[in-house]
């Protein structure tokens, strides 16, 4: 057998935000990898397309509102009781909010809030129960943003959300070594995604090759956030725990 | 309509505006205001706009106006 020290299989992993974009290209890439995988999304039908593009991996699909807390747990236990422990999670579901602060909403900046972040604490708080961990070492990722390194105009609400997200990697990355579980968090810039498509559709020309030229290494690919998620979850990081790990072709080393 | 007018002179920083005002003869107009215009259009009424659509509507009315069509 060949030497492959970021191979998953025998591992089982569960995905948030899978229907599309880094949630999709991550589940394809763990797949290839030999894990299991769970995939977790509130859009159906874009799941179903994930797991195909998965071809023979084990993959299950369950589907929840992310932005409502008290969804999570009853549809995780009914999953893992019908499919099998977790070894890890990779919160990836996430909302971009665009907003000036004389437009910023309440009620918008709560929905960021829930599914950003404390879908993330939400998802941690269910993993770790005896029912859910499978009692080994265990890894979770959370995934943030350049903004929640570093400021931009019009990005207060979705800032908040990721910036927060670190404070809980540290946090979470304590209070869980004990349990053999390890924390960590991937901080992108922008790639070309769903996402992005939706945001700058609300700019022109000039504002994209701006985001590009803020890129040293120019606008990533889905997959080079894949690939740094799939590190953090296998054992080659087994000592790295409540790091934030840019991953953004030099936004922030500007 | 009259909530729609509160809003846009909160957005343009002044106290009133009028249905026939042109969006970009406001001091306040620039780009951050653009940009909450598109924020509190998808906010208020579910509606995505976008910054040259909102060029396109000229007037606080006009923008009133394609802002129910795409409704």
């Amino acid at each position: 057998m060949s030497f492959n020290p970021i191979a998953l299989n025998g591992k089982r992993f569960l995905i948030s935000g899978a229907a599309s974009g880094l949630g999709r290209a991550t589940s394809v890439l763990l797949s290839k990898l030999g894990a299991e995988l769970l995939l977790l999304d509130i859009n159906e039908e874009g799941l179903n397309s994930t797991k195909e593009l998965c071809g023979d991996a084990v993959v299950n699909c369950i589907s929840a509102n992310l932005q409502n807390p008290v969804e999570i747990k009853p549809v995780i236990i009914g999953a893992v009781e019908k499919w099998g422990k977790l070894n890890g999670f990779v919160h990836l579901a996430g909302r971009p909010y665009v907003s000036p602060l004389k437009s910023i909403n309440h009620n918008t900046t709560t929905e960021i809030f829930n599914l950003n972040t404390y879908a993330a604490i939400e998802l941690s708080k269910v993993f770790i129960s005896k029912n859910v961990f499978a009692d080994v070492p265990g890894s979770i990722v959370f995934i943030s943003s350049v903004y929640g390194i570093v400021g931009s105009a019009a990005n207060v609400g979705y800032a908040m959300s990721k910036a927060a997200l670190h404070g809980v990697t540290k946090s979470l990355s304590i209070e869980l070594a004990a349990k053999n579980i390890r924390v960590n968090c991937v901080a992108p810039g922008f790639v070309k995604t769903n996402m992005l498509d939706n945001v700058s559709g609300s700019f022109n020309q000039d504002y994209y090759n701006t985001l590009n030229n803020l890129h040293p290494l120019g606008l990533g690919e889905a997959d080079d956030v894949a690939n740094a998620i799939a590190f953090l979850l296998s054992d080659m990081s087994k000592w790295i725990t409540g790091t934030i790990l840019s991953v953004d072709g030099g936004f922030t080393a500007q | 309509m009259e909530n729609f007018l509160n809003q846009m002179a909160e957005l343009l920083e002044v106290d009133s505006v009028n249905p026939q005002d042109e969006i970009i003869s406001f001091d306040a107009w620039d780009s951050l205001t653009s940009l909450s215009i598109i924020a509190m259009a998808d906010d208020e009424y579910s509606v995505n706009i976008s910054a040259q659509e909102i060029l396109n509507a000229k007037t606080i009315i006009g923008l009133y106006q394609f802002i129910q069509s795409k409704k």
